[in-house]
């Protein structure tokens, strides 16, 4: 169980995130939805501390997290896997090397400074590549798959570090609308078959309805919305989105599944 | 379109940006006034220049025709060649490998701590400062004549260098594959071995074979000053006066540079060049 406590990151004068807490059972898909700029990315840094909290604790099953360092600070981090939104991959890597990254922290630095794996790590990493259908893409290099495919060698290098919850900051966001269904399904599977706790910031509404079991709604660095996706009303997404809520509900409720491809796309 | 009313919003936009064009007249009337000066002031005389140009077409007709004279000296000069060939080779490889840890030191995306980039950094400016033609007459004094000497200063002038691009070459590099590296659990040293290190090889790897390119010509000119290699030949020939043995001398350098222009400039081609079109 995560537990998020207060929390409140600062970049000089400007607040990302206002004193936050949340409480994220295990197990649960939750969306972060709210517009640009509501510090949804910065909720998730935070929590795998690529990005330092100004206040505020985060504890994971009752351990502050946001005090650990060094090799406690790496386990952290190999504990709750990211998944970013221009997929963070070593373009000049092959495909296989990259979804072995997620090993790093249990491997011994001499071995995988020198590229020398063990034969599980790669066989956990083909069968990570397997079940997301892009093994046979394993030698190529990184930069040279459709945007998909990487964020699909990037699901599977989060699923190499054994985690116990992933962080998905706008999975889908650069990707079109088959491939947003595939990786969004790709996340579910995860979900449900592993239970590993899914955290996903996501712009689509729909989308977030689809997946999600529950969603957290940002704006201007605070929750404004804690809650099940039948739960959100059209005010609240107003009060989300600004003016825009009512368009994009009307929208949905005509055509859902353009406006999904629309959201996607976006 | 309504020019009128788009003037009325936007009256920045059409206004005439007097201060700009003062900078851009600025930025051509001060290099030229300086160049004026320049000529005024280093005394040059054309009239010179054109009274000298006899002499110049009589130098040209004592190299032709090139010659090698002997069998004997022709495999001296190829092996000096070679020699040349193996400074440049050396001094650049040996100057790569120093600086590729301290142009990781150098970075600031590797090395967040102020103090210490500075120090590496000003280091690395004051080696650079120094001309190879200048470490060659130090080394000579310390390690003696000979290619030794020629070796290691090519390598002391072009490690700082190389130490300064490397660190701006790792300081461009994205930051994406770095975070990515670290976000799954591994150390600062699996960042940069995993997301920088694939990212800055091939251009380090460039720079590396285009200073090899222009070392062949350095490692022909300290040679003179007793570095080792053809330079040394080519000076005793201009002493002696053998103006056809000089001429074959700098077309055998010239052909060699050539040669290595073309070869390295494919390689560099190879290593940075196969990045996907998308
Ligand atoms: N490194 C940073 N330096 C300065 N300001 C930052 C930094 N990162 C984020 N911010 C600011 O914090 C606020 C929240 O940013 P954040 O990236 O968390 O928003 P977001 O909800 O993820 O938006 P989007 O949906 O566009 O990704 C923004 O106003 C942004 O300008
Ligand atoms: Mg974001």
């Amino acid at each position: 169980m995560l537990v998020i406590e207060g929390l409140t990151r600062r970049f000089g004068g400007k607040v990302a995130v206002s004193d936050v807490s949340l409480t994220v059972e295990s197990g649960g898909f939750v969306g972060v939805i709210g517009r640009s700029g509501a510090g949804k990315s910065t909720l998730l840094r935070m929590i795998n501390r690529l990005q330092e909290p100004s206040e505020g604790r985060i504890l994971c099953d009752g351990r502050d997290v946001t005090a650990l360092r060094g090799q406690a600070l790496r386990d952290w981090r190999a504990d709750c896997a990211m998944i970013f939104q221009q997929f963070n991959l070593s373009g000049r890597l092959d495909v296989l090397t990259n979804v072995l990254m997620g090993r790093l922290n249990k491997t011994s630095t001499l071995s995988s400074v020198l590229r020398l794996w063990s034969a599980q790590d790669k066989a956990m990493a083909l069968s990570a590549l397997e079940m997301l259908d892009i093994a046979n893409l394993a030698a190529q290099r990184a930069d040279s798959l459709s945007g998909g495919q990487q964020q699909r060698v990037a699901i599977a290098r989060a699923l190499v570090q054994e985690p116990r919850m992933i962080l998905a900051d706008e999975p889908i966001a650069s990707l079109d609308p088959r491939n947003t269904k595939v990786v969004m399904d790709a996340l579910l599977r995860i979900n449900k078959h592993y239970c590993i706790t899914v955290l996903c910031n996501l712009h689509s509404l729909d989308l977030a309805r689809t997946y999600c079991d529950r969603l957290v709604g940002m704006a201007q660095g605070r929750v404004v919305f804690d809650g099940a996706p039948e739960a959100l009303t059209e005010d609240v997404a107003r009060e989300l989105y600004g003016l825009e809520a009512g368009e994009v509900m009307d929208a949905a409720a005509e055509r859902p599944q353009p406006a999904a491809a629309a959201f996607a796309a976006a | 379109m309504d020019l009128a009313a788009l003037t009325a919003r936007h009256p920045s936009a059409f206004r005439p940006d007097w201060g700009r064009r003062a900078v851009v007249a600025a930025c051509v009337v001060a290099p030229v006034a300086l160049f004026a000066y320049a000529l005024a002031s280093l005394d040059v005389s054309w009239s010179r220049v054109f009274a000298g140009l006899g002499r110049l077409g009589d130098f040209v007709g004592l190299m032709l025709p090139p010659s090698y004279g002997t069998t004997a000296k022709l495999l001296t000069y190829l092996h000096a060649l070679a020699e040349t060939l193996a400074i440049a080779f050396l001094g650049t490889l040996l100057a790569a490998m120093l600086a590729l840890p301290l142009g990781f030191l150098a970075a600031r995306n590797v090395i967040p701590t102020w103090i210490f980039r500075f120090g590496v950094r000003r280091f690395l400016d004051t080696v650079r400062s120094v001309d190879t033609l200048i470490w060659a007459l130090i080394w000579i004094n310390v390690v003696g004549l000979g290619p030794f000497a020629g070796v290691l200063a090519i390598m002391s002038s072009d490690f700082g260098a190389f130490g300064k691009l490397f660190s701006e070459a790792i300081e461009a590099a994205d930051n994406k594959a770095v975070e990515g590296v670290e976000s799954a659990g591994g150390s600062r040293l699996h960042g940069v071995r995993f997301g920088l290190l694939p990212q800055v090889l091939p251009v380090m790897a460039s720079q590396v074979l285009y200073f090899f390119e222009s070392n062949t010509r350095s490692a022909t000119i300290i040679g003179i000053v007793g570095a080792g290699g053809i330079g040394q030949y080519l000076y005793e020939e201009i002493k002696v006066l053998e103006w056809g043995h000089v001429s074959f001398l700098v077309l055998l350098v010239l052909a060699a540079v050539v040669l290595i222009d073309a070869v390295s400039a494919r390689l560099r081609f190879a290593v940075i060049g196969n990045r996907p079109q998308r």
